[in-house]
């Protein structure tokens, strides 16, 4: 019997993959959890293993090839097909061979001594689960965003039961959802340690099973779902997803439902029940009543969803798939920012006297423009200390020379050359994400953004090709700009096209703050107060001048520990200056 | 006093109590309040139920006379109309009486009382046993119902003037009967007054029977409604009424002839109007407007937020599955679901003899809407089931998106044809083709299959029905 393997999820949030090689050749005979595919995702470069044993007969993916979760990766022809299942679920620990049997009981035993599911956990790798023949746990699966437990309705399986991969197992009322939740193993139920009524938990363990070997009757049993701190393993989560080749088989349908659902349920249930109120009746868009519900209980007008059915009917899938769409394509609101959706404001004047005062155009602007840069990019505050008592002196010492030329030699006209430098050590620091067309946009140019506060508010001029120029041409147009800025001479264009933004607070004091991204850059400095501290330097305290740096950065582009080289990079820079000499 | 109520429910019928059992389902606490003993509302004790049965007595009466056609001649009824009415009556305590098993075993709290509003988180109930009881509720559901429209300044006495509720008691058969209105009330009790063997005459205002129902529905009760009827005058008022030794004079104005006639009694079945007059709902924000009805969001819920409204009290249709169908989303609203009252086909049903049904968009309401529709028809004369019947006089249509093919209504008339609706309605709300009602195969030899047959002549292909060209096939059958 042929069986498809499918691209398993991957993890969260995380639905295809570049493949960079693939692992296997047709007749190549494969294991379970034998690595298949290199895949790059979004995430990190992972080795899938397969969830299938047998003789490879296809591979249906090439090098290069992006791969949905899902999609066919290749086919086997399994082994052992003519074995009966029942006949190997009974004597499975035979079959099952190696250390497995011993292991596994072991395990369970461990298991069933703390029903709670919060002991040691299978381990994600590929050894995880006694591939056959053993004993499994069946914890509960990841249900949702921010959905952590729920209320047993009802267990739909009892000890001694044979339980199908797919086959619902327990029936599950969370906040947003009644869901049937599907078993992701195949075998004999030994025992179930949860009762209708009680509250469990992701991860917690509902029961345990003999597994069955594949056989021609059941599908391949596969590794329990991996405990739910995905972190632990740089493994690859193998979460149990039904692959394509099921069709036979309806009940795959609807762990792939629930899980689709999810995003969009927990989403659209934050603006709470008034935005399904919110949603005008729509008798007649052709969709059947359970299709408009569910459109309504994921916050869709189900007249928005295009429908795939014979003149237009829409149907279920439809609807998930819009919901899919609708999440994964704007990642926010569509609200703008601080307006709509803001909730009802009090009347203040109850508690005393009030003044209310228009908000000037730039106030505005800059209102608008950071709520939206604050809720499109997950952005992370990285704080460092660099040591600029050398700095200083220099900066000291050349300071009248730039002045001279018309400019001020400060710190933050330094650090303007040291940061066009350091992106052009690490590019992705001055780029752009394009989400819609899923690709990084990279800047042959760096422009720095100069916060300028001024007394109509924060403006940010941008000083051009910064790469080219040296300090003093920086000092001067950092000077030039920011008088213009004060002066309200600024135009539009000049504070446009940023690659990276310095915003120095300095001159005001602080330690550190957390600078928000100026959007669409991915990255801003943040710079306070440089003070003499006592620095450990060898074997005593050293008076050392330390300038403290706030870097934030999208988390999306950057990663924390290229954020961290960066830093580095930077501090590095500015207490070695001839560095920049060197390398920038 | 009690404890919060999580829900109160005024009015117990088939709103009401499909909104308690289905909050009580959902472990609601709640207090259902009605002045009968048990859950029913006027559906059951004075509407739908026992008008029901009486219809089914008068098809048996009908079909008894129609079978000297078939050779089969039984002598003429004897009718025992205290027997009748305790039939009638047992038929009402028996849906009642388990409707109040249902609320007990749902641990739903029954008060027998009328109540009066407080605030919007306060009831009293003046209770049947002659007490008051404040009740403070965390939201309540309105289903108060509808009451028959009475006609202005009569002074006639009950022994002569009749309404649907007197009416169904039959306190005796009367030799002669005016039904003053030609709606599905009117029409419905007038057949069965009809087949007791009493002489009825209907009076409309209007130009036709079942005013807003399709035509040629109507024309096809309408030939029979004037045979079995000692006449029918449309377009004719009741301009007075006056009791005269022996009956009821009544002047008309319009078609009728003469204009002066003497009738034994009169049923005044002029519609219905809501039921929202309860005391103390003006010092809620509840609104209730011109016509009576209280207004509601697709939540069912009313411009107060912790009162919610359903069923004849919370606007037209005024049918007891529409209510029961409000109840289940106002209570799941409460419960906090994601839903609203969203039909596509509200079914509604004349029970006369042949039956009329429809469901979804009429021909008649596309017609006012502009909507440019393909009406496909199928006659019953085609019909072989309607054939052993020997009730031909039947039509079954379907009211057809041009572009999309898709059914957007049904209408039937013809014996069966309450029974015979629902198809149309699934169809409608699942947005069928006519495609997919002619490819699903029908059981032979029924009346059902002029669902599909009408279908089929949609596409030009109904076996029944022979087309020369398709061209035609869509328009009359």
């Amino acid at each position: 019997m042929a069986i498809e393997f499918a691209l398993p999820e991957l993890g969260e949030n995380i639905t295809a993959g570049e493949v960079l090689r693939v692992l296997v050749k047709p007749g190549d005979v494969i294991g379970r959890d034998q690595p298949l595919l290199e895949l790059e995702t979004d995430k990190a470069t992972i080795e899938v293993p397969s969830t299938v044993a047998g003789r490879v007969q296809e591979i249906n993916v090439n090098e290069g090839d992006k791969v949905q979760v899902g999609q066919r990766v290749l086919t086997v022809e399994e082994a052992g097909k003519q074995e009966s299942g029942i006949g190997k679920q009974e004597s499975g620990t035979d079959d099952a061979g190696e250390a497995a049997p011993s292991r596994a009981t072991a395990a369970d035993a461990q298991e069933a001594a703390q029903p709670s599911g919060e002991g040691p956990a299978q381990p994600a790798g590929p050894p995880a689960a006694a591939p056959e023949g053993g004993v499994a746990e069946f914890k509960i699966p990841e249900l949702g965003e921010n959905v952590a437990a729920g209320d047993v309705l009802h267990v739909l399986v009892k000890p001694g039961d044979f339980v199908e991969r797919d086959q619902p197992v327990i029936e599950l009322e969370t906040d947003k959802a009644t869901v049937e939740v599907p078993s992701s193993l195949s075998g004999r139920v030994r025992d179930v340690h949860v009762k209708a009524g009680d509250t469990v938990k992701v991860g917690q363990v509902i029961f345990a099973v003999e597994l069955s070997k594949p056989a021609t009757a059941a599908p391949p049993a596969e590794a329990p779902p991996p405990p739910p701190d995905a972190d632990r393993a740089p493994a690859p989560v193998v979460a149990p997803s039904p692959s394509p080749g099921e069709t036979e088989r309806p009940r795959a349908e609807v762990f792939d439902i629930s899980r689709a659902v999810r995003p969009a349920a927990s989403r659209a249930d934050r603006p709470a029940a008034s935005r399904a109120e919110a949603i005008p009746p729509r008798p007649n868009v052709p969709a059947a009543p359970s299709v408009r519900r569910l459109a309504r209980e994921l916050g869709l007008d189900v007249g928005d969803v295009p429908g795939s059915g014979p003149a237009g009917r829409i149907s279920q899938a439809d609807v998930l798939a819009y919901a899919k769409q609708v999440i994964t394509s704007s990642p926010t609101p569509a609200a703008p920012p601080g307006a709509a959706g803001a909730p009802t404001l009090p009347d203040f004047a109850k508690w005393g006297e009030i003044d209310r005062k228009t908000i000037t155009g730039v106030r505005r602007k800059t209102a608008e423009h950071l709520a939206q840069a604050w809720s499109l990019i997950p952005s992370v505050t990285q704080c460092e200390k660099a040591d600029v008592t050398a700095l200083e002196a220099l900066r000291k010492r050349f300071a009248p020379q730039v002045e001279q030329a018309g400019g001020k030699l400060t710190v933050t006209a330094i650090l303007a050359k040291i940061l066009a430098a350091a992106v052009k050590a690490f590019p992705q620091f001055g780029a752009s994400l394009d989400l819609a067309r899923e690709e990084l946009i990279y800047k042959k140019y760096v422009h720095v953004g100069i916060a300028v506060d001024t007394d109509r508010g924060l403006l940010v001029p941008v000083v051009r090709h910064i790469d080219t120029k040296n300090i003093t041409q920086i000092a001067v147009e950092i000077a030039n700009a920011a008088q213009r800025a004060r002066d309200r001479k600024l135009t539009a264009d000049e504070m446009e096209g940023g690659t990276i933004t310095i915003t120095n607070l300095g001159g005001l004091g602080g330690t550190h703050f957390s600078p928000i991204v100026n959007w669409p850059e991915v990255a801003i400095l943040g710079v306070s107060r440089a003070r003499m501290e006592p620095v450990w330097v060898e074997d005593g305290f050293q008076p050392r001048l330390m300038l403290p740096l706030s870097l934030s950065y999208d988390h999306r582009v950057i990663d924390g520990a290229d954020a961290m080289r960066f830093l580095h990079w930077v501090v590095e820079a500015l207490e070695q200056p001839f560095l920049l000499t060197l390398q920038g | 006093m009690s404890n919060t109520a999580q829900l109160v429910v005024i009015g117990a019928g088939p709103g009401g109590y499909a909104a308690a059992f289905r909050a009580a389902d959902l472990g609601l606490n709640v207090v259902l309040i009605d002045e009968e003993a048990n859950p029913g509302g006027v559906c059951t004790y004075r509407g739908c139920i026992p008008s029901k049965a009486l219809l089914h007595v008068a098809k048996l009466l009908s079909e008894a006379r129609h079978a000297t056609a078939w050779g089969i001649e039984f002598p003429e009824p004897r009718l025992d109309v205290d027997k009748l009415r305790a039939w009638k009556d047992q038929v009402v305590a028996k849906q009642t009486s388990g409707l109040g098993q249902l609320a007990k075993l749902r641990k739903v709290r029954s008060i027998r009382g009328r109540a009066s509003v407080v605030d919007a988180h306060t009831l009293t109930v003046a209770t049947y046993e002659g007490g008051e009881e404040t009740l403070p509720f965390e939201t309540a559901i309105i289903a108060t119902g509808s009451r028959p429209t009475t006609l202005p300044n009569t002074s006639l006495g009950p022994e002569r003037l009749l309404d649907s509720t007197s009416a169904l008691e039959i306190a005796r058969v009367p030799k002669n009967l005016l039904v003053v209105g030609g709606g599905y009330i009117g029409l419905e009790l007038g057949s069965v007054y009809a087949a007791l063997g009493c002489e009825v005459s209907v009076v409309e205002m209007t130009a036709g029977l079942l005013p807003g129902v399709d035509r040629d529905l109507v024309q096809v009760l309408q030939e029979r409604v004037e045979r079995v009827c000692k006449s029918v005058m449309l377009d004719t008022k009741v301009v007075q009424m006056e009791e005269v030794v022996g009956g009821v004079k009544v002047t008309f104005d319009g078609r009728a002839n003469p204009s002066e006639q003497v009738f034994d009694q009169v049923l005044v079945a002029i519609g219905r109007k809501p039921n929202s007059e309860i005391p103390g709902l003006e010092r809620t924000r509840v609104e209730v407007d011109r016509r009576g009805f209280i207004g509601v969001n697709p939540q069912r819920r009313t411009a107060e937020p912790s009162i919610y409204a359903i069923g004849d009290v919370a606007g037209e249709p005024m049918l007891a599955h529409k209510a029961s169908h409000e109840a289940k989303i106002a209570v799941e609203a409460i419960a906090g679901r994601k839903v609203a009252f969203e039909p596509r086909a509200i079914p509604a049903v004349v029970f006369t003899d042949p039956e009329i049904a429809w469901c979804g968009l009429t021909e008649t309401e596309a017609a006012e809407q502009g909507t440019p529709v393909e009406v496909a028809k199928f006659r019953w004369g085609a019909s072989g089931r309607a054939t052993t019947l020997d009730r031909n006089d039947g039509l079954t249509k379907l009211v057809i998106e041009p572009k999309t093919e898709r059914v957007l209504g049904v209408g039937i008339v013809g014996v069966g044809a309450g029974e015979l609706i629902a198809e149309g309605v699934l169809a409608v709300e699942m947005a069928a083709l006519t495609r997919d009602v002619a490819l699903s195969i029908h059981p032979h030899p029924t009346l059902s299959e002029t669902v599909m047959e009408s279908a089929e002549v949609a596409l030009g292909e109904s076996t029944h029905v022979y087309r020369p060209k398709r061209a035609t096939a869509t328009s009359k059958a």
